[in-house]
């Protein structure tokens, strides 16, 4: 954030308060990324560099602790294993209950890889939530959405898992209007919901940041503009340890929910 | 140590949170699932006959579907619990 802040400024040729100049305001602009590389049309840009590192570093973290596992638990192995019971004890064991620990190292991955990705926005050097551009999202909401319907065809049946998602006792005429609503909750909004909510979070908190980093910069002089500066420089404070609870919460909700959609698989829900 | 009482109530607290969660998000997903619905079916129909009032009135209409399926089917369930204790 640090070094995309004062890329922006100085790409407005040191512009401050009282230059005369404009506020460069942060935009779209701040979520593109020239290419590092490129191979025929496909480019390897700064975001997917992110999401490599992130998929590394959890595939790592857990060998790390988990590879050579002592009976007493030390080093990397004990934080492995905090780690793995607080997504057990307070994602997995609410929702699915002890019949859902089979799904436990696919939801700790989940979550940690989202943590991971969201936390990169704070990160300097890194300083840009990859989840902040959608297309990194869509793949993780297939995935579970992929997930929920195979789970849920396979314990119910394809005719059974359509048939229980409407309450029993429905007269025949309600149902026939409650279908395309259900269709619609079903196949549009609760994957749509389920990205964007993860997406805007991220997106709006890296513009926040964005913005006030460069109004730092901007508003600072030797002048009234100073105390502004440091206002802002305040909010930059401010948001950053706010962004450091949503990452965390985005993380959560998105397994939470996930782990739901799950057990709403393996039972009919009425 | 925890005792096993504090643990049931800690475990309680955990799940109604999750359910919570879930119940909050499917809500939310219903009303706009019936807006999304039967504004798509008023469009094609407003499309096809020329009226164009046809897609805000196929909004309003899954809304008012969708706000009454929610209250028969959460509503009813948290007033059934609530009869329960």
């Amino acid at each position: 954030m640090i070094g995309e802040a004062s890329t922006v400024a100085s790409g407005a040729g040191g512009c401050h308060i009282f230059n005369g100049c404009g506020f460069p305001a942060p935009g779209l602009q701040n979520f593109d990324y020239k290419p590092l590389f490129s191979v025929g049309s496909f480019h390897f840009t700064k975001p997917m560099l992110i999401a490599v590192l992130c998929v590394l570093a959890v595939l790592v973290f857990f060998w790390a602790a988990f590879s050579r596992p002592k009976l007493v638990p030390r080093g990397v192995q004990n934080v492995g294993e905090m780690a793995i019971l607080a997504v057990r004890d307070q994602i997995l064991r609410p929702a699915l209950g002890r019949r859902g620990d089979g799904y436990l190292p696919f939801l700790v991955s989940l979550f940690f890889f989202i943590f991971l990705m969201n936390l990169m926005e704070l990160i300097p050097l890194f300083q840009f939530p990859s989840m902040s551009r959608i297309g990194f999202v869509w793949p993780l909401v297939f995935m579970v959405y992929f997930l929920y319907l195979f789970l849920g065809f396979k314990h119910q049946g394809a005719w059974g898992y359509f048939r229980n998602m409407i309450p029993p006792g429905v007269p025949a005429p309600v149902l026939l209007i409650l279908i395309p609503v259900e269709v619609a909750r079903f196949f549009i909004v609760q994957p749509f919901t389920l990205g964007v909510r993860l997406f805007a979070n991220m997106f709006a908190g890296h513009l926040l940041l964005t913005i006030f980093m460069v109004a730092t910069w901007y508003l600072m002089s030797f002048s009234a503009g100073l105390l502004y500066a440091a206002g802002s420089a305040f909010m930059v404070l401010f948001v950053f340890l706010l962004e450091l609870l949503v990452d965390l919460l985005q993380a959560f909700i998105f397994t939470t929910l996930t782990a739901t959609y799950i057990a709403s698989s393996l039972e009919a829900a009425h | 140590m925890a005792k096993p009482g504090n643990g049931a109530v800690k475990d309680t607290e955990q799940d109604s949170r999750a359910m919570g969660l879930n119940v909050g998000w499917t809500v939310f997903s219903y009303l706009i699932g019936g807006m999304v619905a039967y504004g798509a079916i008023g469009w094609l129909i407003g499309k096809a006959v020329h009226v164009s009032i046809l897609f805000p009135i196929g909004m309003l209409v899954g809304l008012a579907i969708s706000l009454g399926f929610v209250i028969y089917r959460y509503g009813r369930q948290e007033s059934m619990e609530r009869n329960d204790r």
